[in-house]
Parts: C-alpha cells; sequence; structure tokens
C-alpha cells in the first residue's frame, strides 16, 4: 500500500523555484530517503508533505487522505522532527513527552513517554531539561517527540546534521530500529550520502528542485554500469574512471601511464558509491 | 477532552515559568525589595509640612481658601507673615515648605501664587495638590454648581494614607503589570523565533489553546503576587489592609489580562526578542513614572495628569489602592474595571490582526 503519494509539487518563492514539479511514491513500511546538497529543495519537500508549507501546485496524499487544503487530516498519522527545533526550557524530556502525548489527545502519556525514550536510548536523560543535553540527545528526544503518539509515518528532517560521527552512528541505530523492530514508514532527508545508501530503502536523489534519479541505493550503483571506481592522482589532478574488470582496468591504467612516462599517486580501487552516481547525473562533485 | 488538554497545558507552562528564578525574582522578590527600599527612603507618611500663607485680598474667597488650607490634613498652616519677600526667602532657607499668596486682580478675581521648593519632589507635589484642589474646590463652591465636600475628600485622602500603605497597592499594580507585559512579549517572539510554534503547528492541538494555558498560568502568578505582596505588606510592613481588599482580586485579573495582551500585542508586532524587550521598556516605565505607582497623581501637574488619565496602569493603580486599602468595593472600582477592559477589547484587536506565527 502506498504510505505517500506526490504529484506534480511545486513551490516557487519569489522569481525561485524552490521545487520544480517533483512526483513519487513512498511504499508503506518503507525508509525513504531524500538525498541532495544544501538548497535542492529536499526541506521544502518534507514541509509540503508534512502540512507546513503549502504547496504552489500539485498535490500530496499521506495514506489516501489528502494533505492540502486542511493538513489538520493528517496530523495524527504522521510525526515529525523538524531540521532545528529548540523545545522549552525548564521542562523535562519526559515532561515534554507527555505534554506532547496530550496534544494528541492520548491519556496513556505516561507509558508512551517510557516507551519512546527506551526506543531512541535516553532513558537516562529522563528527567533532564534539554538545554543541559548534547546535541545528539537533543536530537533524539525530537525524534521521541516525532513518535510518542504512534504514528503510522515519520519525517525527520537532516537528523544526524551538526553532530559528531559517533553521535550519528548512534542516530542511525535508533532509526534503523524505528523502521525494521517499529514497522514505520520512514522518510528522510539528508546531505550524507552514507547515511542514504545505510538507511535507506530506496533513494531520491534532488538537485536543483528537482528528483533527478529514484531507485534502491544498489540500483542507483548499478546504473553506473560498472563494478569498480578507480581513482588516482597524475600531475596534481585528480582522476576517476569507471570499468567492469577490477584486474584489467587496474593494469591498463598502469601501462598507460607508464607508457606516457607520468607518475601516478594515490590510486585507490574500490566499488561505486552513490557520490558516483551524483557525478555522473550532474557531472559535479557532490559536496556534503 | 480539550479541556483536560488546556488543564495539561496550563500546568505545564507553569512549570516553565515558575522553574525560572529570574521570574520568580522580578515578580515576587523585587517587588518587597522596591517597597521596603520606598519606604525606608520616604518614611511611613506623606506629611505635607509647614505651609505660610498671605492673604493681601481679603475677599470671601480668600478667607475660604485659608480655611479650607487649615483644615486640610497633614498641612499646618502659618500666617504669621506679611512681607512676600522675607517668606519667600524662608520657603528658600527651607524654613518652610511652601508659601501661598492670596491677591485681588484687577478683575475683582482672586489669585492664588504658590511658593514652593523642589527639594523634595514628592512634597512639592503633594502642596501643589493640595492647594490646587482647595483653590478650585472654592470656585466649584463659589459658582454654587457643586457642593465643596466632593474635593476634600480626595485631597485629605492622599495626605494623610501612610506612605507604605500609599506604596503597596501602586507596587502590586507595578509587579502585576511587568510580568504580564513580559510574560507574553518576549516569550512569544521567542517561541516564534526558535520555530516553537512551527512545531506544535503539527499537533493536533489549535496553537490558541497553547496560548490560553500561557495566559491562565500568568494569571496564577498574578494571583500569587496579590497573595504574596498582601500578606508581606500586612505583616512585615504594618500596611492596614481594608477589609474590601478580596475586590482586588478581579482587578488584578482584568489588569494582568490587559497588560498580557498588550504584551501579546508586542509580540505580535515585532521579530527579535531584543526588540521586544526594548519596545515593553518603552511602554512600562512611562506608564511606571505617570500612573501613581510612587506617588498620587493627583498632586502632579494638570497636563501630566492628563496623561496618566490615558494609561491602563493609572486604572489598575487606582482600583487596588481602593480597594486594599481605602476601604471601597468592587462597585465603587467598576468604572476602573470597564476602563480596562475597554483597552484589552482595542489591543486584542490590533494583536488578532496583525499576529503571524513564523
Amino acid at each position: 500500500m502506498v504510505a505517500i503519494q506526490v504529484d506534480n509539487l511545486t513551490k516557487r518563492y519569489g522569481e525561485h523555484v524552490a521545487v520544480d514539479g517533483i512526483s513519487f511514491q513512498v511504499e508503506q513500511g518503507e525508509a525513504f530517503g531524500i538525498l541532495g546538497p544544501n538548497g535542492a529543495g529536499k526541506t521544502t519537500t518534507l514541509e509540503m508533505i508534512e502540512g507546513l508549507r503549502k504547496p504552489d501546485s500539485g498535490q500530496v496524499h499521506v495514506l489516501g487522505k489528502p494533505v492540502w487544503p486542511d493538513p489538520r487530516s493528517v496530523q495524527s498519522l504522521i510525526g515529525v522532527q523538524l531540521q532545528s527545533t529548540t523545545l522549552f526550557d525548564r521542562l523535562t524530556s519526559r515532561e515534554l513527552l507527555e505534554l506532547f502525548a496530550r496534544f494528541y489527545n492520548r491519556t496513556d502519556g505516561a507509558e508512551r513517554a517510557q516507551v519512546v525514550l527506551e526506543q531512541v536510548g535516553l532513558v537516562s536523560k529522563a528527567d533532564a531539561y534539554a538545554d543541559d543535553m548534547s546535541g545528539g540527545q537533543q536530537q533524539r528526544l525530537a525524534i521521541a517527540l516525532a513518535l510518542v503518539h504512534d504514528p503510522d509515518v515519520v519525517f525527520l528532517d537532516e537528523p544526524t546534521t551538526g553532530l559528531d560521527p559517533q553521535a550519528r552512528r548512534n542516530l542511525w541505530d535508533v532509526i534503523r530500529a524505528i523502521h525494521a523492530d517499529g514497522g514505520k514508514t520512514v522518510v528522510l532527508t539528508t546531505h550524507y550520502l552514507e547515511e542514504a545508501e545505510t538507511l535507506c530503502d530506496r533513494v531520491a536523489i534532488m538537485d536543483e528542485s528537482r528528483v533527478i534519479a529514484l531507485d534502491t541505493p544498489a540500483g542507483l550503483i548499478a546504473s553506473l554500469g560498472a563494478e569498480v571506481r578507480i581513482s588516482y592522482t597524475e600531475g596534481g589532478e585528480e582522476r576517476v574512471a569507471y570499468a567492469h574488470d577490477a584486474q584489467g582496468a587496474v593494469l591498463e591504467t598502469l601501462e598507460a601511464a607508464r607508457q606516457r612516462g607520468a607518475q601516478i599517486d594515490g590510486l585507490s580501487v574500490r566499488g561505486p558509491s552513490l557520490e558516483d552516481v551524483f557525478l555522473k547525473l550532474t557531472g559535479r562533485e557532490f559536496r556534503e | 477532552m480539550t479541556l483536560s488538554r488546556i488543564g495539561a497545558t496550563t500546568l505545564a507552562q507553569m512549570k516553565m515559568m515558575f522553574r525560572r528564578r529570574i521570574v520568580l525574582f522580578w515578580s515576587l522578590v523585587f517587588p518587597i525589595i522596591l517597597m521596603a527600599l520606598l519606604g525606608l527612603l520616604f518614611g511611613r507618611s506623606i506629611d505635607a509640612g509647614t505651609i505660610t500663607v498671605i492673604d493681601a485680598s481679603h475677599t470671601p474667597a480668600s478667607t475660604a481658601m485659608v480655611h479650607a488650607l487649615s483644615t486640610t490634613k497633614g498641612v499646618t498652616v502659618k500666617t504669621d507673615q506679611t512681607d512676600v519677600t522675607h517668606a519667600r526667602k524662608q520657603v528658600q532657607d527651607g524654613d518652610r515648605d511652601a508659601l501661598v499668596v492670596l491677591t485681588k486682580t484687577p478683575t475683582g478675581a482672586t489669585a492664588a501664587h504658590l511658593y514652593y521648593s523642589n527639594a523634595s519632589a514628592t512634597q512639592a507635589g503633594i502642596i501643589r495638590g493640595i492647594v490646587s484642589g482647595a483653590s478650585s474646590r472654592i470656585s466649584v463652591a463659589a459658582t454654587g454648581t457643586r457642593p465643596a465636600i466632593v474635593f476634600s475628600q480626595q485631597s485629605v485622602d492622599s495626605a494623610s494614607l501612610n506612605y507604605i500603605d500609599f506604596l503597596l497597592p501602586g507596587i502590586l499594580a507595578l509587579a502585576i503589570m511587568i510580568s504580564a507585559v513580559i510574560g507574553l512579549s518576549t516569550v512569544l517572539v521567542t517561541w516564534r523565533k526558535q520555530g516553537v510554534l512551527r512545531r506544535l503547528k503539527l499537533t493536533p492541538m489549535p496553537l490558541w489553546e497553547f496560548l490560553v494555558a500561557r495566559v491562565a498560568a500568568s494569571l496564577t502568578l498574578a494571583l500569587l503576587q496579590v497573595a504574596v505582596l498582601i500578606t508581606f505588606g500586612a505583616l512585615v510592613f504594618g500596611v492596614s489592609i481594608s477589609p474590601t481588599a478580596w475586590a482586588a482580586i478581579p482587578v488584578a485579573l482584568v489588569g494582568a489580562l490587559c497588560f498580557l495582551v498588550m504584551g501579546f500585542t508586542v509580540g505580535s508586532l515585532v521579530a527579535e526578542p531584543e526588540t521586544a524587550d526594548a519596545v515593553t521598556n518603552v511602554i512600562t516605565n512611562p506608564m511606571m513614572f505617570l500612573s501613581g505607582t510612587f506617588y498620587p497623581v493627583a498632586a502632579m501637574p494638570a497636563f501630566v495628569q492628563t496623561i496618566a488619565k490615558v494609561l491602563p496602569l493609572y486604572y489598575m493603580t487606582n482600583a487596588l489602592r481602593d480597594t486594599i486599602v481605602r476601604d471601597r468595593g468592587l462597585m465603587y472600582v467598576m468604572p476602573d474595571i470597564g476602563v480596562l477592559l475597554a483597552v484589552t477589547a482595542v489591543l486584542a484587536i490590533v494583536s488578532l490582526r496583525t499576529f503571524r506565527w513564523e
């Protein structure tokens, strides 16, 4: 069953087209990633789906219900972690969670708070104020708040931005658990290629307000038609080549360089990644 | 369901409010410190002092004026001088507090000229109030339109109240105003800027509910201020609390509501928390000095009195003073409550038109 149906969604800010007629579907239970550089239109897209930003044209359905013109009809079905939310000071994690449960008219706030605190691994900080917690812990709290009313679809807008590598990996485990154990549909935006590759069943690559590719990470990489990526530096310039046969390609590269009398440094051979997909599609390097 | 949600939200708002020590300091501790300081500085009672009166006209009006001044409580009238220059010097040197010279004008009317020292602003103001009050009372009596008793009541009152009695309701009104204006302006702007309102918009709870909860929490704070300041005033400063003081509760609630809506208006119009603070100060500071908080408005120059009458704090201060220390009940202060409600309504209309969530 389709969890999210996006049809021809467009948003303009004056002259600037932030989102240019994009369409895609997210299946129920899927972990769906929207990957792209900063300014590609990811957050605007997400906010139109969440009901925060009104599209200029196009329609969004969440679990069969139209989000626009009245986003309230989907509010209790979705849980949202915004890119930056400073929450109230002087309320503890547990109090905040119970309050949010109450916003959804739930009377089991205390149990729900405990469940989601465990889910995001924040039980030890249950009675701490948000401003006394680390960036990673605050982000977990924001995710817990998105989960407290047990929604079917969870939106995470750049959940790991600004976190150190360790905190990022910890958060990945949390997101995997929400998706795998909780069975929820997860839609996340990210500008980390590795994050999209490791967390998402399918990835939509956005660039300059459009979706330029959409497939499983493996499918996107396979579309390159190459099994290996060979990179090296020659005369201070970085070169990249894609090939099917690793051994042959490496030998060929070295032989060609020897014949030219050129010096090759930093030769590396690995499987291609989403970074290569982006490079191939846009002709530009992906900058995180 | 919604009602219990508002209840839970109000409770959360109260926690957010009362857990901030700075809020408790400004709303409860600071007013007490201010009251103690002013009480110490200006003594226990307002004494207008000794006034020299030189009656050079000897008309019925001037005689009535001398009589009116001599019978005013808190004023000692001396008629032992005849030389205006010498009497003026006495005021200048601080031997006397003021000089009133009554002369006959070419048209046959009586002119009262007041010389006073600015050494004590409070005292000078009270003397001005008493003298101008007495003269207008006599003019009214002369034209025969009204009994003279109307004015004498008022002027006797402000002079005979102990200063600390006078001060307590003024400080209470001030404290409620400041807590209420800040309680909604800066907070609202900060919530908007930090994206809190945006996050709440994603939940099924309508945002007005969140604001209603905030207002309810702030009104609770106002009630706490009434209770704490009156108790403290009575027990520590020996303020004699009128039996009508219970009527201060509705006055405080309506006044707090008025200033909460004022804070909401500020919060609707500005974008930065710092700007909200500045605008709040620009609004509250003049009100604090012009509304009779520390000093009777009746004793201020006429143009200041005119300004005071457009300030909501003036009405709240008046009504609190009437109910807490002047023995006047709820019916007596209904006009003040009416003015506060009218201001609230106007501000509410303005703010709802300019309000934005993001």
